[in-house]
């Protein structure tokens, strides 16, 4: 890791947590959607982090956003939950004769078909064990299952667009 | 030994997701218990901060609608004083004080942090034990009800709004005082649940619901809402029916807590008949 990325990745980190606690979470559309967007953080974590770094990274971001939402351990278990899968998403939709370009995973290097891929995968495995781990109750189980869709497209559209937005500004 | 510590290395990842993600979990799951530690106390007061600094800055966009609740509630108040009755007789009006004692206080306070969004809401509020707040008291705006207080610190207070799972209230049809629950089971945050609705209550759309007084949380007679829809449940002694809040969870600006001064008595004079059947047996 360049001390550049190491920078913007710091930046990132503050920004997304201000973000999120300041904006998205007063954010409400119909009592089912309300976009976790902060986790782009790690979505956009370089391919040759360490993976003890990985989950430590996730970890802390996690708790940094229940310090504020006042539920300590929910996001930092949800966060760590798709830390743990990131590797292992990454290897597997990336097939041997498509080698990863660059360091970072972006829309533009890697190609729209693999940003989504991953992106989707790696929200819904987020949000599954956010939403279901606050709920707590098999007997809401259909309605939780809304939300963690409905909130999951909401945060893939805002990673998406941030993805057309900084790819065109950097370059 | 030396394998075992092979073994480690190798599977490091696994080791570390598994403490980590125990850990958190742990925290999560044990969080009530936690509250007395330095991690709970840290985190009230840095969440309380930042929290104090984004409501003084969004406070303003709703100053005219603050301006209006505070112009209603004025209009209200200004017709309950001596001056605005006509006095037919003074008598009527004269009552002894050992007659009337105070039942119910209620201190304003702001709320700084709020949320609909999730399965289960809380509030933050700028007041705390300093200002005289207790864990279970009532939260209400206006005449509407709002949550509980859930914990307190010197400074602020942590209120568990009706739009949680683990809210219940006890609320009575203004019409004939039947008793039902009212809860909330996730979703729009304008709509509520009403369930045990006794068979033979003939319900209405527009059935006005309030706190009935049986908990020591609310003083009785407090808006909770309308109801909105019912359904007739078959082979089942009671209807459940979907309620329209009063109060719009959105836009809580500032509130008022209810302190019920004469709630150690009236859990003394539980305590001490609970204490004698105790002895009996």
């Amino acid at each position: 890791m360049t001390s550049r990325t190491f920078f913007f990745n710091i930046l990132r980190f503050v920004f997304l947590i201000i973000f999120q606690v300041l904006i998205l979470n007063h954010i409400n559309l119909g009592g089912y959607i309300n976009p976790y967007f902060y986790i782009y953080f790690i979505l956009l974590l370089p391919f040759s982090t360490p993976r003890w770094m990985l989950l430590l990274l996730s970890f802390v971001l996690g708790i940094s956003i229940d310090i504020f939402t006042n539920t300590i351990g929910l996001n930092a278990s949800a966060c760590l939950a798709m830390a743990f899968a990131r590797p292992f998403i990454i290897t597997a939709i990336s097939s041997g004769n498509e080698s990863l370009i660059g360091d970072t995973p972006s829309l533009r290097t890697q190609g729209i078909k693999w940003f989504l891929y991953y992106s989707i995968i790696l929200i819904l495995i987020h949000h599954t064990a956010l939403f279901y781990l606050e709920v707590f109750r098999f007997s809401e189980f259909f309605a939780t299952f809304a939300r963690v869709l409905l909130s999951g497209v909401f945060t893939l559209m805002l990673v998406l667009i941030s993805e057309y937005i900084l790819n065109t500004s950097s370059k | 030994m030396r394998n075992l510590f092979l073994f480690l290395r190798e599977h490091y990842f696994y080791f570390l997701f598994l403490l980590l993600e125990t850990f958190s979990l742990i925290l999560f799951f044990n969080y009530n218990e936690f509250q007395g530690s330095a991690l709970y106390s840290v985190s009230n007061s840095v969440s309380g901060s930042v929290n104090n600094l984004s409501s003084s800055v969004t406070e303003y966009f709703s100053l005219r609608k603050t301006n209006r609740v505070l112009i209603e509630e004025m209009a209200k108040l200004h017709s309950r004083i001596p001056e605005a009755f006509y006095a037919t007789d003074l008598n009527v009006f004269y009552k002894k004080d050992s007659v009337v004692k105070l039942e119910y206080k209620y201190i304003s306070a702001k709320v700084i942090s709020n949320s609909t969004n999730k399965r289960n809401n809380f509030l933050m509020i700028n007041k705390g034990s300093l200002h005289g707040i207790e864990n279970h008291m009532g939260v209400i705006i206006g005449n509407k009800i709002v949550g509980q207080v859930v914990n307190v610190s010197p400074h602020f207070s942590w209120a568990m709004s009706m739009l949680n799972k683990d809210s219940k209230i006890s609320g009575k049809f203004k019409k004939n005082n039947q008793l039902v629950n009212v809860e909330w089971d996730g979703g729009s945050y304008r709509t509520g649940q009403v369930k045990e609705i006794p068979k033979h209550v003939q319900i209405v759309k527009g059935d006005t619901i309030i706190t009935s007084g049986n908990s020591d949380i609310f003083p009785e007679g407090l808006l909770i809402g309308m109801i909105s829809d019912f359904t007739k449940v078959q082979d089942e002694n009671f209807n459940n029916g979907e309620i329209h809040f009063s109060t719009d969870f959105n836009s809580l600006g500032y509130i008022e807590v209810v302190v019920d001064m004469m709630r150690k008595e009236k859990e003394q004079l539980r305590d001490s008949y609970k204490s004698q059947s105790k002895n009996k047996e």
